[in-house]
């Protein structure tokens, strides 16, 4: 039979979407057993018994110094970060999408310009949001929403703009005036899509994050790694980088759980990833 | 807003001034360098049914969309009870389309009441509370008719193909519209499904007195449905530059329900197919 | 069966990626390759030289050794390089030496002390001309670096504690545009990023390394074990850089045409670089860096640092206290564990340098 046709058992898939991590954590457990022969305090490739210790040391234990646990005010002021941000691109995204998508002025007037601000690397104006937003938590916050508005905006006007022609003359026809079609046809089509580009636009949404608390912070994932990295504190930056990874997985299908708790109709047709 | 729709005979008084419903004059239709329709002049009375025929690519949509007023003729008036027709789509004329008539993202009661609550729902275009519920029951009898009752907290994507356009013909009728477009409404559906369909709709027409353009592929469905049915073709060729002409209606055939029993063959209908 | 194949792939690949970095760690041998790295800093500039002008092949030559010089752009990335096994030596500062290497377990010789800051490192304040001011305000600065150090070292002298202000961890890329906002009242970093910020016109340095003399050292650091094993390395790099440190602290036109050249490289003219050296302790005769090494007050000084480190949770979690990592001084004393000494400062290069035995 050829292989495409071939029907996988859910045992079968189970493993077969298990096989490269387990394959990736024993390249790492060799790698690092190599490497700790020749010095057991290497820092490079630590256990997982002291990752393990480290990632118990951030989470539960009180800092020396500051008597917070670490790892929770860190991903505190991360989420907040990250969370504010997104709400404000996210907002951004819904408000100029939809006038881009829906009025052919606003189309005119703006895509052009969004369309050029989306291939600014955000990271290469730093020093001009400092000057603008200050050092402080907005500067953070508007890296993130430059980095992922302009994107999430063409996103969702695309979306508009491709609700069928024939839903719109249709509601015309039913006497809808303009507002009327934004909120009960335009808005309500394009918010699971929105959820979608939510999550598409949370992918550069934690780069740039970790690249803001890198530059000035006192707090933050991004913050503790890029602070302990100074000496090396693989055993911290490890399990932080896990950490961070599972926090975007578990948003990420929160977000399709909420979509499909909201948006039961858009859910009809099939699987979504 | 008891009563299911609006079933009061036209003013005959109008009749009697003979304005007709619909008028066109010397249309041309354009898309860029691609000629569409050509010289169409039709006129036509209240409570017609027009069936709407041709082979592909001959401008029946076109002619859909300008009466729609979705698109605006390159020359040409077209008028409405003799005053030009308003420039974009009203209530005043209903639409089915084949596809994507009906909102996805609302259920089948839902679907029904959206036309009151644009109607006094505001600016966002909603109702909340007692004014719900009388839009609500306001629609209970028109679900019963379509039978769509069992099914009103549905989405359509959930429904059959013939409950779907049952539903966009119902939501369709809900301003009341003097003229009903449909854009070949059943061409997705299974045979005995259609019967069905013609029957809801025949009532539907001497119900609410309305003129309808129906636009199909099967002639034998405009022959059983219509009072008139317009031929659409192109007459001139120029085999080097076949975009240069555009269609316009070769046949207009007053349809007696008591002859024509037997549909004719395409052939006798299409001179270009014959040519080719 | 997949099960069984994919377990042995992995393992071939662990094994291929480990045995490099294994070999480069396993130096507990002769060889004849080595490779030292540095970063763009004024004390360090005469590395970049010494490749370029041929001298280190010229030692190298001489010992039947090679030696690679290599420049890297970022200091804490060239550390974490040497750490990692990649280098044989690094330039870097006796901070970072015992917090990095030594305290990631790799046996760190200091092999040449190049010099220490003396007022390279600066705490700036905006609109205020006394240290004390600093009370309660955000301080930007890198975090865990020799300016947090100084930051802690300034405090002491004035009686306040990290407790009184808030350090807000900055990058040094991003330092110069820091100051320009206005939420940015106080910097602590070093030159030439400091002469820039110091220069504007509501900035006072009201504190600098100046005030705590030979704290900050910059070091050539060598791994211990290659050092035994490999006299001729250590011969060939002391021999090559104390014979540009002789070059430099000439009035030759060969001694200008080199300051020039590092002067380029660095990215400034030879007024600027001029500048930068003028606050900055070189050690240009190989008898005065062992005069200090071998000075009393190195235990001191490595002392404060190490309880710097371990206040601030950087000798590891399993560090009991600040003497958890020894440091062993050219006299044979030892500070902390002296069962788990991992840095070692040795003046038996310099002196051999000093006494033209090279």
């Amino acid at each position: 039979m050829r292989i495409i046709n071939r029907k996988l058992q859910r045992r079968e898939k189970l493993f077969m979407g298990a096989t490269p991590f387990i394959a990736v954590l024993l390249l790492y457990v060799v790698a690092s057993h190599i490497r700790r022969l020749d010095n057991p305090a290497d820092k490079l490739l630590p256990s997982l018994e002291t990752m393990g210790a480290s990632f118990w040391r951030m989470a539960f234990v009180a800092d020396k110094r500051s008597g917070d646990l670490l790892l929770w005010t860190d991903t505190f002021d991360s989420l907040m970060r990250l969370g504010v941000g997104m709400g404000i691109a996210t907002t951004i995204a819904l408000v100029v999408g939809i006038a881009i998508g829906f009025i052919p002025h606003a189309r005119s007037s703006l895509a052009p310009f969004v369309a050029t601000i989306s291939l600014i690397p955000p990271i290469t104006i730093l020093p001009i949001l400092f000057i603008v937003f200050g050092l402080g938590e907005a500067s953070k916050i508007m890296l993130i929403v430059l980095g992922t508005a302009p994107v999430m905006v063409r996103s969702i006007a695309q979306v508009v703009m491709d609700i069928p022609r024939e839903m719109i003359i249709k509601a015309e026809t039913l006497g809808a005036s303009v507002w009327q079609m934004i909120w009960r046809l335009v808005l309500p089509q394009t918010l699971p899509r929105l959820i979608t580009a939510l999550r598409l636009g949370l992918v550069p949404g934690w780069i740039f994050l970790i690249s803001a608390e890198a530059i000035a912070s006192t707090g933050g994932l991004g913050y503790r790694i890029f602070l302990v990295r100074r000496y090396l504190a693989m055993d911290v930056i490890l399990p932080y980088v896990f950490w961070i990874t599972l926090l975007a997985f578990i948003i990420d299908r929160l977000l399709l759980l909420l979509s499909k708790r909201a948006f039961p109709w858009h859910h009809l047709g099939g699987e979504s990833l | 807003m008891s009563i299911v729709f609006d079933t009061s005979t036209p003013d005959t008084s109008e009749a009697e001034t003979v304005i007709p419903k619909i008028e066109l004059r010397g249309i041309m239709m354009d898309y860029d360098d691609n000629r569409v329709l050509e010289r169409l002049s039709l006129s036509v009375d209240a409570g017609s049914f027009c069936t709407i025929v041709g082979a592909s690519g001959c401008g029946k949509s076109t002619f859909l969309r300008l009466l729609l007023s979705q698109e605006v003729p390159t020359h040409g008036r077209i008028l409405l009870d003799g005053e030009p027709l308003p420039p974009e789509p009203t209530p005043d004329r209903g639409i089915v389309f084949q596809r994507y008539s009906v909102f996805p993202h609302l259920t089948v009661e839902e679907n029904l009441i959206l036309a009151s609550e644009f109607e006094t729902g505001g600016f966002t275009g909603r109702l909340f509370g007692q004014s719900r519920l009388d839009a609500r029951d306001a629609v209970a009898q028109t679900l019963e008719k379509i039978g769509l009752a069992a099914a009103k907290d549905r989405f359509p994507t959930q429904l059959s193909g013939g409950m779907q356009q049952r539903l966009a013909i119902a939501q369709a009728l809900l301003k009341r519209p003097k003229i009903l477009l449909l854009d070949e409404p059943f061409g997705a559906l299974d045979p005995g499904i259609r019967v069905d369909m013609h029957d809801l709709l025949l009532g539907l027409w001497e119900e609410m007195s309305m003129t309808i353009f129906m636009v199909t592929h099967d002639i034998s469905e405009a022959f059983k449905l219509g009072t008139r049915m317009l031929v659409f073709d192109k007459v001139r060729h120029d085999p080097d530059n076949p975009e240069a002409y555009g269609a316009t209606i070769t046949y207009d055939l007053p349809l007696n329900k008591n002859t024509t029993d037997k549909a004719p063959e395409p052939s006798e209908l299409f001179a270009s197919q014959l040519r080719n | 069966m997949t099960n069984l194949k994919t377990f042995a792939k992995a393992l071939c690949v662990a094994g291929l990626l480990a045995v490099p970095t294994g070999m480069t760690n396993a130096v507990a041998e002769e060889k004849s390759e080595f490779s030292v790295c540095w970063s763009i800093y004024v004390g360090w500039m005469p590395w970049g030289y010494l490749a370029d002008s041929g001298i280190m092949k010229k030692w190298a030559d001489k010992y039947e050794i090679s030696v690679d010089i290599v420049q890297i752009n970022d200091y804490v990335e060239s550390i974490n390089q040497y750490t990692a096994g990649q280098f044989d030596g690094c330039s870097m500062t006796n901070m970072d030496a015992l917090s990095i290497p030594a305290g990631g377990g790799v046996d760190t010789t200091a092999l040449i002390v190049g010099d220490f800051s003396n007022g390279n490192d600066g705490i700036v304040l905006k609109d205020a001309t006394e240290l004390a001011a600093i009370k309660g305000q955000s301080v930007n600065l890198v975090e865990l670096s020799v300016s947090h150090y100084l930051l802690a070292r300034a405090l002491d002298t004035v009686g306040l504690s990290e407790r009184d202000l808030t350090v807000v961890n900055t990058s040094d890329a991003d330092m110069i545009a820091a100051y320009a906002t206005d939420d940015v009242t106080a910097v602590v970093t070093w030159n030439p990023l400091l002469s820039e910020i110091e220069a504007q016109a509501n900035a006072t340095k009201v504190f600098d390394s100046a005030g705590i003399p030979g704290e900050i050292i910059d070091v050539m650091m060598v791994n211990t074990e290659t050092l035994a094993d490999n006299p001729a390395f250590g011969k060939a790099l002391t021999g090559a850089w104390y014979e540009v440190m002789a070059l430099i602290a000439s009035d030759s036109d060969e001694g200008k045409a080199a300051r020039e050249s590092m002067a380029v490289a660095s990215g400034t003219d030879l007024a600027g670089y001029d500048a930068q050296l003028a606050t900055t302790e070189m050690f240009y005769a190989p008898a005065d860096a062992v005069t200090f090494t071998q000075s009393a007050e190195l235990p001191n000084t490595m002392k404060f640092v190490a309880e710097f480190l371990f206040d601030k949770g950087i000798l590891g979690e399993g560090a009991p206290s600040a003497e958890f990592v020894g440091v062993a001084f050219p006299d044979g004393s030892v500070f902390g564990d002296a069962d788990n000494v991992k840095l070692r400062f040795d003046t038996s290069y310099m002196q051999m340098a000093a006494d033209g035995a090279l």
